[in-house]
């Protein structure tokens, strides 16, 4: 198989970000802030170490065969980016980085605090040649403190960071608190060094000069428990996790609802007023199936809205009357629940797999939340699916390209944008400062 | 390269006004973080309707509330009616003054107010229009209503947390919201930097479900690569890692009611430290444990094992042990671990003090980073209802004390 010219946008995107440059040195907790920032037009060189980044080694695989180039895991987190694959603990590596880092706007990193410093790599060393350079440092647990030599992957940064307290069950014996799958410690921890890289270029649109972000994935993921914190802070009450619904430090009715078709609903808000409510009830007399729920208490009940829910200490008819819509629930598909309630207004909406969504036509025909991205290296025709942009923007849109190969970039960035000559490309690979592909 | 100038700023976002019309959690937590780095946020509200998360501190007061106090420090409040015609034509004028307009109605309400985004560029061209809805602001179902759980369920984030076998865990509170945020201030700032480059403002259209679809990792690849669903039997994968095939990655009991640690081993010399940590126990050499691959098949047996270890420890001697020798593990922290005891979070000051009004010395998380030439500040608490109308209206929107008084006897501010 011959290997085409190195991947670069289809076409010439006007993204907002177009015209930056980010040096990316990131594994799994940063490498989704490189992705963020190279979808939205950012020239985004992400910096490889011999073989490849380690993240490279997780699957799945594209056909369950383990290779650098077929990690999905990588292919999920690393869009729109080159590869420069250098072993920068050599000194015409680190010699390659600086270079680099003297024209960049941005560097983004994760390693573990004084790392790149040990390597002559740390801020005061590449803001000397550039003070315009705005550097991110994503660490596990910040640049100092009793913590900051610790390891977070991202199951520690959940559990640490108090996400893990509030997920998980209250009616599984034994059960243990809940990692959400999907890497959000990791995700949350990149999104707020998103957010400061982001202040920090438009500060410098008027300072001139750029600065040292210190992010940690510690602190982002405390400050994303919504009423965990307040609840403790004001109140002195501590949150407990339940199945499928918010914490509480009171017991919530459980949202769950499962469908004739064997999914679930979450559905909530059964007495937000007095037309929602007589709306719910009016479809559950069209299927026979409203039993009691037409009488006058149930609509007093509504009147108070769900303020007055929660306020309610005997909750024998609302129980009641969510065992009689749960009934009424069990007995429709998930996807005549979801539209019907939804066509009056009520907020419920299927548990879906991720993948189904690929089936919603709101989603993956009117809106085009789902893009073929071309990967000419598996084949000339050949593209694949990948989730789409988290936001439409009507000036400066989102435009995405496959992640790069293994050093895809490599030769390509040394000789156009450091002028190396093909000399000095044989030097650096006879000294296994970068390697021959 | 441009020469660096000696300016000094009180904030990243100095100068850029936000109009605010944003409410519960996923907008205030957008525009929080625009104000903590520095932007003037005026937060619109008025008697008749304000932020539903005022009411949750009680019935007597709209200012008492823990979690509204949370979400809105550093913002200013200004109440306007704009139902009211004077009421709109001061909203205009504010809008000619401001650079973003945030909100999270549902798709339709600006539009009804003769506001949407082709209105606003007639007053202002460069103003940069967030909306931050359920579904959208096209498509076929775009008058669906969503929350935070909503938008977690329909976008696969539910069912990809809990235990195989058992229903959802799910989240346990409005990740979406938070996360929402997130992409509404990211889109914000990136919108922000086009104008600065180019002079021109945009709509920026935000969907939460859509935002929620992009944070399920490899899920959509998984299926449209290798066709495999990520509903199946065995997903999905509780707390272990199917997809690194490393083992220990767990939660394991400890000391006490309902406390937990965990430990995810990554390689093999975090084993061989594990394993002398635990004292070199023979079951350690059993084949069925020598290499990642074996020990990721066996870990049924292995967890127990472990388990056997964690359950006579607290989480954070489970922490501190296994950290020191370089094991990464961590303790399910408690809300009141998290205010009260972690060091690192006091180290770096993440728990920062600000005197209410109503509320006296209030407590908030801190904007989660620091920055070294612009330091998040936090300037004031949140504000009370209507708290800034009179400085607004007249330092910002010319009116007359004298047609103040008439604002508030008409009901418009």
């Amino acid at each position: 198989m011959s290997i085409p010219s190195p991947q670069t946008p289809s076409s010439k995107t006007e993204g907002a970000l177009e015209g930056i440059t980010v040096i990316e040195l990131c594994g799994a907790r940063g490498h989704f802030m490189g992705k963020l920032m190279g979808d939205m037009g950012a020239r985004v060189i992400k910096i490889e170490p011999m073989g490849g980044s380690a993240e490279r080694q997780i699957g799945p695989f594209m056909d369950d065969e383990p290779h650098p180039d077929r990690s999905l895991y990588f292919w999920s987190h690393n869009t729109s980016k080159e590869s420069l694959e250098i072993n920068i603990e050599d000194s015409a590596g680190q010699k390659v980085i600086k270079a680099l880092a003297s024209t960049a706007d941005v560097v983004l990193e994760d390693f573990a605090p004084g790392y790149l410093p040990s390597l002559g790599l740390g801020y005061r060393d590449l803001s000397d040649r550039n003070p315009r350079l705005v550097m991110t440092s994503l660490t596990a647990f910040g640049q100092d403190g009793p913590y900051r030599n610790y390891k977070s992957p991202d199951i520690v940064a959940l559990a640490m960071g108090g996400i893990m307290h509030s997920c998980g069950y209250d009616d599984v014996p034994g059960s243990p608190p809940i990692r959400p799958s999907g890497d959000h410690g990791n995700k949350i921890a990149s999104h707020y060094g998103l957010i400061g890289t982001l202040a920090a270029l438009f500060n410098r649109d008027f300072s001139g000069r750029g600065q040292y972000i210190d992010a940690s994935a510690h602190e982002a993921c405390n400050s994303t428990t919504e009423h965990a914190l307040p609840s403790y802070l004001y109140l002195g009450a501590t949150v407990f996790r339940q199945t499928g619904r918010h914490h509480s430090a009171t017991p919530t009715p459980k949202s769950l609802c499962k469908t004739s078709d064997g999914k679930y609903l979450i559905v909530f808000q059964l007495f937000n007023n007095l037309h929602s409510w007589l709306s719910l009830v009016g479809w559950m007399a069209e299927a026979g199936m409203a039993e009691d729920l037409q009488e006058e208490r149930y609509k007093d009940m509504a009147r108070g809205g769900s303020r007055g829910m929660r306020m309610a200490t005997d909750t024998t008819d609302s129980d009641h009357a969510f065992e009689v819509v749960r009934r009424f629930i069990a007995a429709h598909t998930s996807e005549e629940i979801y539209r019907g309630a939804q066509k009056l207004k009520f907020p419920w909406g299927q548990v879906r797999s991720p993948e189904e969504n690929l089936d919603d036509p709101h989603f993956a025909e009117d809106r085009q939340m789902f893009t073929d991205m071309p990967h000419p290296e598996i084949g000339k025709t050949v593209s694949f699916k990948y989730v789409g942009r988290p936001y439409r923007f009507t000036k400066s849109p989102w435009n995405a390209f496959r992640p790069p190969l293994v050093g895809e970039h490599t030769k390509s960035i040394l000789s156009n944008d450091l002028g190396y000559s093909s000399g000095d490309l044989e030097a650096l690979i006879s000294k296994n400062t970068i390697s021959s592909h | 390269m441009s020469e660096a100038k000696s300016v000094v700023r009180e904030g990243a976002l100095e100068g850029v006004r936000v109009i605010d019309f944003s409410w519960i959690v996923a907008g205030p937590q957008c525009t929080r973080i625009l104000a903590d780095f520095g932007a003037d946020v005026i937060k619109i509200e008025n008697d008749a309707n304000m932020d539903y998360i005022r009411a949750s501190g009680g019935a007597d007061s709209p200012n008492r509330s823990p979690l509204f106090n949370t979400l809105n420090r550093n913002k200013r409040s200004l109440t306007l009616n704009v139902m009211h015609p004077r009421g709109m034509e001061l909203l205009k004028t504010l809008i000619e003054k401001s650079d973003v307009i945030v909100e999270n109605f549902s798709s339709r309400v600006l539009e009804k107010w003769g506001l949407g985004y082709e209105e606003q560029k007639k007053l202002n061209p460069g103003i940069i229009y967030c909306s931050m809805s359920g579904f959208g602001h096209s498509g076929r179902d775009r008058d669906f209503v969503t929350w935070g759980p909503t938008a977690q369920a329909l976008s696969g984030l539910t069912y990809m947390s809990g235990l195989p076998g058992e229903e959802s865990a799910g989240w346990g509170f409005s990740y979406m919201d938070h996360t929402g945020g997130f992409y509404g201030a990211i889109a914000i700032m990136m919108a922000l930097l086009h104008r600065n480059k180019t002079g021109e403002g945009q709509h920026l259209d935000l969907s939460q479900v859509e935002a929620g679809i992009g944070l399920t990792g490899t899920s959509i690849l998984d299926y449209t690569v290798n066709n495999r669903p990520f509903r199946r039997n065995g997903m999905p994968p509780g707390n272990r890692a199917p997809d690194r095939q490393i083992a220990p990655h767990n939660t394991y009991p400890c000391k006490g009611e309902d406390r937990w640690c965990v430990i995810a081993v990554t390689n093999d010399s975090e084993w061989d430290s594990l394993v002398a940590v635990l004292g070199n126990p023979g079951w350690a050499s059993d084949r069925q444990f020598a290499t990642m691959k074996s020990r990721s098949a066996n870990q049924n047996n292995l967890d127990e094992l472990i388990s056997q270890w964690t359950i006579n420890l607290t989480p954070h001697e489970v922490f501190d042990i296994l950290q020191e020798a370089g094991v990464p593990a961590g303790a399910v922290q408690t809300p009141m671990e998290r205010a009260e005891v972690d060091p690192q979070l006091k180290h770096r000051g993440f728990i920062a003090e600000v005197e209410h009004a109503e509320l006296g010395n209030t407590k908030v998380e801190s904007i989660p980073m620091t920055m070294s030439e612009t330091p998040w500040k936090l300037n004031k608490a949140s504000p009370l209802l209507g708290e800034h109308s009179a400085e607004i209206y007249m330092d910002l929107l010319g009116v007359s004390p004298e047609e103040l008084g008439t604002l508030y006897e008409e009901g418009i501010a």
